[in-house]
């Protein structure tokens, strides 16, 4: 009896370290270049140059890096504030509109309502690269170009698309009843979305946020032709720059310093919102 | 009209070409309990929703207390609903569940205060007013929702199906409670359901609806024991009414798998040798008879108190007998079964009852 007892505990321990040994090899894996590049970052302009094994410092911790990296365009500060710009604004112009188009598409009934929405869909289709010509075109009509307002523009139409089919889909979810009772509450149209739909959809709509703050702060190729502007350029264009070294000589450090600086509020944008982000694409999945 | 809770008249609802509700006629005394019944399709809830202004009256008139209020806003009609799937705000507590309503009328907050703990005290739920519904169980889901509506003081109370998400035991206390309900505040509630124990507990009026029409409309009484037509015969009761193929001869007597029964109606609007229903409720069926209809034991169903017997007439036609006692029956065993003459009903072949 003992003997099973034993046995059974064995393997329990054995699968049981199995299980995390492999979750720990994993973050270790995902975990690692964020470590590298953030530890590497803080090494001497000196060490720079050197080999990156070691990546961590090994002459006592410097800011030598981010000086460097400051250097290079309008500076470090302005790029940030550029890039921040353009992807709130994207961020809060793209849950505006999608909220609103979620809504109609889900509770109103129109015609050719299917029709538009698999047109909206179909958008996904086309690669943005294709059309930057023309949207080039329309901003310099519009005298948008080069300015970072007419990119959060662009970056939002780009957006719409996914973020509307997820707005509906959260607003699918919410069943029907509720907007009832609301209703003969006395709630109605912006009243009834704002106070009794809004938070039910909450999940919805920090996907949806969370999708376009990413895109647009790491978007490059866009920022790239449509800002001719020194000052505007966002950090994606920054860091390209940097990488691209001066008089062919790249400065790792100043490389390593950029992606810190681009990664972190990445990282921190996800992790507040993670747990409503996880709802959000539940909903999505799950009437 | 005065006197009149509510009053549907020649109520229509299309949805597209199809028309689901064909011109309702109703009046509703006010303070009474009214309980629509019908199979699923036949438009109760269609019509309680378009009461409640939930969905657009396509043609006719809906009045509450006299007032017109067919393209009245659902929030200005004195109407409450309660839903079958509670639809309580999730993201808010049990207080702002019941105290929603008032606020979007920018009612005063001590008034809002009141009412709120007065609703509150009535379904016993003030332990539960900071919780919010996700934390709570299906019955006392049920009742904030049903406080919902009693804070906002309307005229009309609407149920829709309240009951249908409770399991079995808490359906029949919350069903008592519902009576309770009504009785202290004295309001027309209209109630829809599928369950027959609700509608006959409940009802000052049931109305039997199919097919978007009102087949009959009356006391619980009236719809059991004088059914209008074969389809509320058939519908109100359990076990339903043997609905069985018979022939009139005249005379008050009709034909009944090879033998002559009796039938103390006069029969207007027939002539003998037509084809009839002949009705016998198996609550009222005898068994014992020496004389009377003939029919063997197919299948036995013992519920303690009662066993049901599923039975087969001599013309193979299908028959339900309830016996409570008597010597012991068994699968196989031919029996005589007896009615009383005054619960035989009769019903042309289009199903209306002849008297």
């Amino acid at each position: 009896m003992t003997g099973k007892t034993q046995a059974r505990a064995r393997r329990a321990l054995f699968s049981a370290s199995g299980y995390h040994g492999t979750g720990i090899l994993l973050a270790v894996f995902f975990l690692a270049p964020f470590a590298i590049t953030i530890l590497s970052s803080f090494r001497h302009g000196t060490e720079a140059r050197l080999p990156p094994v070691p990546p961590w410092p090994t002459n006592g911790v410097s800011l030598d890096a981010y000086r460097s990296l400051d250097s290079f365009g309008a500076g470090v500060w302005q790029h940030t504030l550029n890039s921040a710009a353009v992807a709130i604004g994207t961020a809060l112009l793209t849950v505006a509109v999608s909220l609103l188009a979620g809504y109609g598409f889900s509770r109103y009934r129109f015609k050719f309502k299917n029709a538009l929405f698999v047109l909206i869909i179909a958008t996904l289709m086309i690669p943005f690269q294709s059309i930057l010509t023309p949207l080039f075109i329309i901003l310099a009509k519009l005298g948008l170009n080069n300015s970072l307002i007419g990119l959060t523009l662009v970056y939002v139409t780009l957006q719409l698309p996914f973020s509307v089919f997820m707005m509906r889909n959260a607003f699918d979810a919410v069943p029907k009843e509720i907007e009832e009772a609301a209703r003969i509450d006395g709630a109605r149209d912006l009243g009834l979305l704002i106070r009794v739909l809004l938070p039910l959809v909450l999940p919805g709509i920090v996907t949806v946020a969370i999708f376009a703050f990413l895109n647009s702060w790491n978007e490059f190729l866009a920022a790239l032709v449509l800002l001719s502007d020194n000052s505007k350029f966002t950090l994606p264009i920054l860091i390209s720059a940097v990488r691209a070294g001066r008089l062919g000589a790249i400065d790792w450090g100043a490389v390593q310093a950029g992606v810190t600086v681009m990664s972190v509020p990445c990282l921190f944008v996800f992790l507040l919102l993670q747990r409503y982000y996880m709802r959000g694409l539940m909903t999505g999945a799950v009437k | 009209m005065s006197d009149s809770g509510v009053q549907l008249t020649e109520v229509r609802k299309s949805f597209g070409s199809m028309e689901v509700i064909h011109g309702v006629d109703l009046s509703i005394p006010d303070g009474a309990f009214v309980v629509f019944v019908g199979p699923s399709g036949c438009g109760k809830s269609t019509l309680l929703r378009m009461i409640a202004g939930l969905e657009e009256v396509t043609d006719g008139e809906i009045a509450i207390k006299g007032r017109d209020v067919t393209d009245v806003d659902p929030s200005q009609r004195g109407i409450a609903m309660v839903f079958q799937s509670y639809a309580l705000y999730p993201h808010m507590t049990v207080r702002d569940n019941l105290a929603f309503g008032l606020k979007m009328q920018r009612t005063d907050k001590a008034v809002i205060d009141d009412r709120v703990a007065a609703a509150a005290a009535i379904l016993k739920i003030e332990p539960l007013m900071d919780r919010r519904p996700g934390q709570l169980s299906g019955g006392q889901r049920q009742r904030v929702a049903i406080g919902r509506a009693i804070v906002r003081q309307p005229e009309v109370f609407l149920f829709d199906e309240p009951l249908s998400n409770l399991d079995a035991e808490l359906r029949v206390s919350m069903r008592v409670e519902i009576a309770r309900l009504h009785r202290e505040l004295g309001n027309t509630m209209i109630y829809v359901t599928h369950d027959q124990t609700e509608a006959m507990t409940l009802a000052d009026v049931i109305v039997v609806l199919r097919d978007g029409r009102i087949e009959q409309a009356g006391s619980p009484r009236t719809v059991y024991e004088d059914p209008d037509n074969a389809f509320v015969a058939g519908f109100i009761g359990s076990p339903r009414m043997n609905l069985l193929d018979a022939v009139w001869r005249g005379d008050g007597k009709v034909d009944l798998a090879r033998r002559t029964e009796t039938a103390p109606i006069r029969g207007d609007g027939l002539l003998p040798g037509d084809r009839v229903t002949f009705g016998l409720r198996p609550e009222h069926l005898v068994v014992g008879a020496t004389e009377g209809i003939e029919a063997r034991v197919d299948v036995l169903e013992y519920l303690g108190g009662t066993r049901y017997l599923y039975c087969q007439l001599t013309d193979g036609q299908p028959l339900i007998v309830e016996y409570r006692d008597g010597p012991d029956v068994r699968s196989g065993d031919t029996i005589r079964l007896g009615c009383p003459p005054n619960r035989r009903y009769v019903f042309n072949e289009s199903g209306l009852r002849i008297r």
